[in-house]
């Protein structure tokens, strides 16, 4: 590439990012300049870009909501986004939708070292299933039945 | 052909083989047979790791009477009976012959060779199972010629036996691995394996509980034979011949029999496995615990397996006064109702009205300041059928200290003339093991295949051996031997007990006449009728026959009852019946384990407190204002009385779940919290026992049965009282078909493997071929 | 030499009650107000490094806990005289610092500080067994 080819590429990711100063604070936030096409932005404000003519591995990358400001993590993208971040396939949400099965659990972002941090807890059936009174007895079916798998409610036994 | 169970059907061939033996003999009688069989049972192969003790009954050794032959075993002599086999008299030198067809209980079938053996003078070896012993035998059961015969079957029997013992659930427990071990050869000889390989048999499916994979099958008939001949349910047999030959149903059919558990440890190879435990254990690793069975009256002797904690299987133990070596289905897979359902926490209803787990110390005070308010008169108890002796002591004594009277069961007992006062109204007087004396049983309202399996089988094996004749009074069911239906109201046993009946000659020529009273038809309104007709029937019979000069120690009225405590809550004097507990309107009530039903919150008064003790969560827990958990039969030391007024110990097998304790000690425990000085005096299991026997000596005098007397006092009492009228309806048998028989109290309710047995009953009733 | 004159002048001193001084080769303070200085400065290490200390270990102790356990620890100390064994202990409780600033030790370590001294009396008495769960 050309050195003029270069500066180009400079202005457009300049203008991309909105200009001097914010692409200074881009850089600031990111270590990273760079420019292309806008795939589409999820629902927490995070969004994501491609651009084919940088190598593979700094092709596709996300510019964080800005309310996270320092605090960006990975593991704030959502699964769908997450999928195609990581090359795992091709097409972005925005062009193939994620499926919604019964058992999803909404997304959350990874809490290490904070107290609400994931704690490993046994999956396994209990063996004895208690009775429940009837006011406490779920309308789902058995299996749903929170009581026969000690799923801890506060994610946190054994952490002080 | 389809022979089920044989050509000429079980009751004729053991009939045959009984004429056989008495030709031999000249005279026979059951109790000989009997002592035949307890010999033999100490020496068989333990299977299973069911532990044999000696065998409660008739002395081990059969003492040489005057006609007795000797046979010399491996130059030993025995003297024997004539007309035993030469399997039982080596068995009886110590010398165990190997065999797989040959059940002590069963008829003699002789088809799986393994048990031959060398007699001299004969040129081929001899099945010894069938041979019976003639003067002056020699055997010789360890010859080459033995060794190569036995050497010879088993790699016939292991040519065509799948290579499946990683993978079969009786690895461990195998006759054919241990009998391989023992008298196989070491190195096999099949090549046939490239060629056309092994025989290969469908699987059939007969039912929830057992699994089948009939490429193990040896075709040794032991689940035919126990089908036709013990059960009475002719569903296995035996389809087509030599290398073809199949056992099964031939068609798609349940194996519809309440001891149909049994075939799996009959069966001695891993053709017949438990569904509900398969691949779950390995026998080696369980545990074992000696206990007693609740589910039915009886109080069969069970082993109880555990692991890690929970329980594994359950097995019967050999009980020669009770339950032989059979248990009933019910007993055997209801071991993981044991697992759902059950109260772990104890709960008090909050301000809102609605149960709250909270814990001990504040459930315990809760109750007691509910109770404290309350004057004894106000008080009531009502206790189920499962609860243990010593969870009824203690409930009774701190009632009574707490000034309340009025403690009964759900069960009731006609209380107008004797009631429970005397106890041989309400026993089974002449035990179980009269069935096998008795020459006539007459059986009144009940439907006892389902009510006490393993007692019918022992009725079948009288009806087959002994010439057992059979009567019976109440609804029409089925029994699975022939029976001398009369009718099936109280005005048929009426007629008989004035003796106006047809049957009355029949019944007074009997020499030892049963009659037993089914404790469902004495429930109703008229079971007053039906006890004191029984009553006065049993006495006029018993009258005849000691004036016939027979022995009059042989007592002829028997009570039946369904629940396994009933006798013990009667012994420590529990009213019979709700009755008492429906006219005072009690302010609060103590349930436990009540789960019938039979109180509702309408019969009590309007701000009643109830409290519920129990292990499992059914009616009673729903209708508490307070719930304590407590221990079920396996998880505590608890004694339990059976229908003939045998007490009984059972053992702890796992400990009781999440925040449960043993009833007593709850009971002990709240007695601190109550007004007055009702604290109980008794900190530990020794001690409450010794309070049992204040009580009733019998209650600690475990596995021995008192005689109880007093009949022509009960029948006085009886004919001076008004003869109740009746109504005559039919007496309802309450468990009618084989889909009744599986959830019958709390424990089997829960149970997920009789709720599929209940399914797959409705299912065949609904078929082309029925039940 | 020594040795002898301090195993019998604690024979003495068992016998005759406390108040005897002699001399005694020193371990590393030569006077009370040596040994004084020591012990505070100790405790004012370990008073400092307490917030440090925290951020290292993931404990459920505040920083006000342990330095009431500090006091405590300290307390239990004070009546001894021997200038020799205070010495010892403050040579310990550097030895001691010095493992949990370098982390050296872990959680579990550092918790052993919190131990209950008290040993738990077995319940006695039927209702209180009965409400342990028989433990």
């Amino acid at each position: 590439m050309s050195l003029i080819q270069k500066t180009l590429n400079l202005f457009r990711a300049i203008k991309q990012n909105g200009g001097i100063l914010s692409s200074l604070k881009t850089l600031y936030v990111t270590d990273d300049l760079k420019w292309g096409t806008h795939v589409g932005t999820d629902k927490y404000g995070n969004k994501y870009y491609e651009n084919n003519y940088y190598f593979l591995s700094r092709n596709r990358w996300v510019i964080y909501n800005p309310d996270f400001h320092l605090d960006y993590d990975g593991s704030q993208i959502p699964p769908e986004w997450h999928m195609w971040m990581h090359y795992t396939t091709d097409k972005p949400p925005t062009v193939k939708p994620p499926v919604n099965y019964k058992w999803m659990v909404p997304h959350q972002e990874n809490k290490s070292g904070s107290s609400e941090m994931y704690y490993p807890y046994s999956t396994t059936r209990t063996k004895i299933e208690s009775w429940q009174p009837a006011h406490l007895r779920t309308a789902d079916t058995e299996e749903q039945n929170p009581k026969l798998f000690n799923i801890p409610q506060n994610n946190r036994i054994g952490v002080q | 052909m389809f022979h089920p169970g044989g050509v000429h059907g079980a009751r004729h061939i053991a009939q045959s083989l009984h004429h056989v033996k008495n030709a031999i003999r000249g005279t026979c009688s059951s109790k000989l047979l009997m002592q035949q069989k307890a010999a033999a049972a100490v020496a068989v192969e333990s299977k299973k790791g069911t532990v044999t003790p000696p065998p409660t009954g008739p002395a081990p050794t059969a003492p040489a009477a005057p006609n007795s032959v000797e046979v010399y075993i491996d130059d030993k002599m025995v003297m024997v009976e004539p007309g035993t086999t030469v399997l039982q008299a080596a068995a009886l030198a110590g010398v165990e012959i190997p065999r797989f067809c040959y059940h002590d209980r069963l008829s003699i079938a002789g088809n799986c060779r393994m048990c031959l053996v060398e007699v001299e003078k004969s040129v081929k070896p001899v099945a010894s199972c069938a041979m019976p012993v003639m003067k002056g035998m020699r055997v010789k059961t360890n010859s080459p010629m033995t060794r190569k015969a036995r050497e010879g079957v088993m790699e016939f029997l292991l040519m065509n036996h799948p290579l499946d013992c990683p993978i079969c659930d009786q690895g461990g427990e195998c006759d054919l691995q241990d009998q391989s071990m023992m008298f196989g050869s070491d190195r096999s000889r099949f090549t046939d394996i490239k060629f056309d390989g092994k025989r290969a048999v469908e699987d059939k499916n007969i039912g929830p509980l057992i699994k089948t994979i009939m490429n193990r099958c040896i075709h040794c008939t032991r689940c035919i034979r126990f089908g036709s001949e013990v059960a009475g349910v002719d569903d296995l047999g035996t389809t087509g011949r030599g290398n073809e030959m199949q056992v099964g149903t031939y068609v798609e059919k349940l194996f519809a029999s309440e001891l149909s558990g049994n075939v799996i440890d009959l069966c001695p190879v891993g053709a017949l496995t438990s569904k509900p435990y398969a691949f779950t254990y390995r026998p080696w690793e369980l545990r074992k615990h000696e206990s007693v069975d609740v589910m039915d009256g009886l109080g069969s002797a069970i082993l109880v397996n555990s692991r890690g904690g929970e329980i594994i299987r359950i097995l019967p133990r050999v009980h020669e006064g009770i339950n032989e070596e059979w248990i009933s289905d019910k007993t055997r897979f209801v071991y993981d109702g044991l697992k759902r359902q059950r109260l772990t926490q104890p709960m008090l209803k909050n301000s809102q009205g609605l149960l709250e787990p909270v814990d001990w110390e504040d459930a315990l005070s809760g109750i007691a300041a509910r109770i404290n308010r309350v004057p004894g008169q106000e008080m009531a108890a009502l206790v189920g059928g499962l609860c243990d002796v010593e969870a009824l002591t203690a409930l009774k004594d701190l009632m009574n200290r707490l000034g309340c009277e009025t403690l009964c069961t759900e069960e009731s007992f006609p209380m107008n003339a004797a009631g429970t006062d005397l106890r041989s109204n309400y026993l089974l007087n002449t035990k179980i093991t009269g069935v096998e004396e008795a020459d006539l049983v007459l059986l009144i309202g009940t439907n006892i295949r389902f009510e006490a399996p393993v007692l019918n089988a022992r009725i079948r094996k009288a009806y087959l051996h002994n010439n057992l004749r059979i009567a019976s009074i109440g609804e029409r069911v089925d029994l699975r031997y022939e029976t001398d239906f009369l009718g099936d109201s109280v005005h048929v046993l009426a007629q008989l007990a004035d003796g106006d009946h047809k049957y009355s000659e029949i019944l007074s020529k009997a020499k030892k006449p049963m009659i037993i009273v089914g404790s469902s038809s004495l429930q109703h309104g008229d079971g007053t009728a039906v006890l004191a007709n029984a009553i006065v029937l049993a006495d006029s019979l018993r009258s005849k026959m000691s004036s016939n000069g027979d022995e009059s120690d042989w007592k002829v009225l028997n009570v039946l009852h369904r629940h396994a405590n009933q006798v013990g809550a009667l012994d420590l004097g529990y009213k019979a019946g709700p009755s008492a507990i429906k006219q005072m309107q009690p302010k609060v009530l103590f349930m436990m384990g009540a789960d019938d039903g039979v109180v509702q919150r309408r019969d009590l008064a309007g701000d009643a407190f109830v409290i519920y003790q129990g292990h499992h969560g059914d009616k009673g827990a729903e209708m508490a204002d307070a719930v304590l958990p407590g221990a079920a039969y396996t998880e505590k030391y608890a004694t339990y009385v059976n229908t003939e007024g045998r007490a009984q110990r059972g053992n702890v097998a796992v400990t009781p779940p999440g925040m449960a304790r043993e009833d007593w000690k709850i009971l002990r425990a709240l007695s601190e919290f109550v007004r007055g000085s009702s604290v109980l005096p008794y900190d530990s299991l020794d001690e409450v026992r010794k309070r049992l026997a204040e009580i009733a000596p019998h209650l600690t005098r475990y596995g021995q049965v008192e005689d109880a007397n007093y009949f022509r006092q009960s029948k006085d009492l009886v004919w001076n009282a008004a003869r109740p009228g009746h109504s005559g309806q039919t007496l309802p048998a309450q468990q009618r078909e084989l889909e009744d028989f599986y959830m019958t109290n709390t424990i089997s309710r829960a149970s997920r493997t009789m709720a599929k047995c209940v399914t797959a009953a409705r299912h065949q009733k609904s078929t082309r071929y029925g039940l | 030499m020594s040795r002898l004159a301090s195993s019998s002048s604690s024979l003495v001193s068992r016998v005759a009650g406390s108040g005897l001084t002699r001399e005694v080769k020193p371990l590393v303070s030569t006077s009370k107000r040596e040994a004084r200085q020591r012990v505070l400065n100790l405790y004012r290490s370990w008073y400092r490094q307490m917030p440090y200390i925290m951020m290292d270990y993931y404990v459920p102790v505040s920083v006000a806990d342990c330095r009431k356990r500090l006091k405590e620890v300290f307390a239990a100390n004070r009546h001894l005289t021997d200038i020799r064994a205070i010495d010892m202990l403050v040579i310990k409780g550097q030895m001691e610092l010095r493992e949990t600033i370098e982390v050296w030790k872990q959680k579990t370590h550092f918790m052993m500080y919190f131990r209950d001294t008290v040993k738990q009396k077995p319940s006695e008495g039927f209702l209180s067994k009965f409400l342990d769960g028989k433990s």
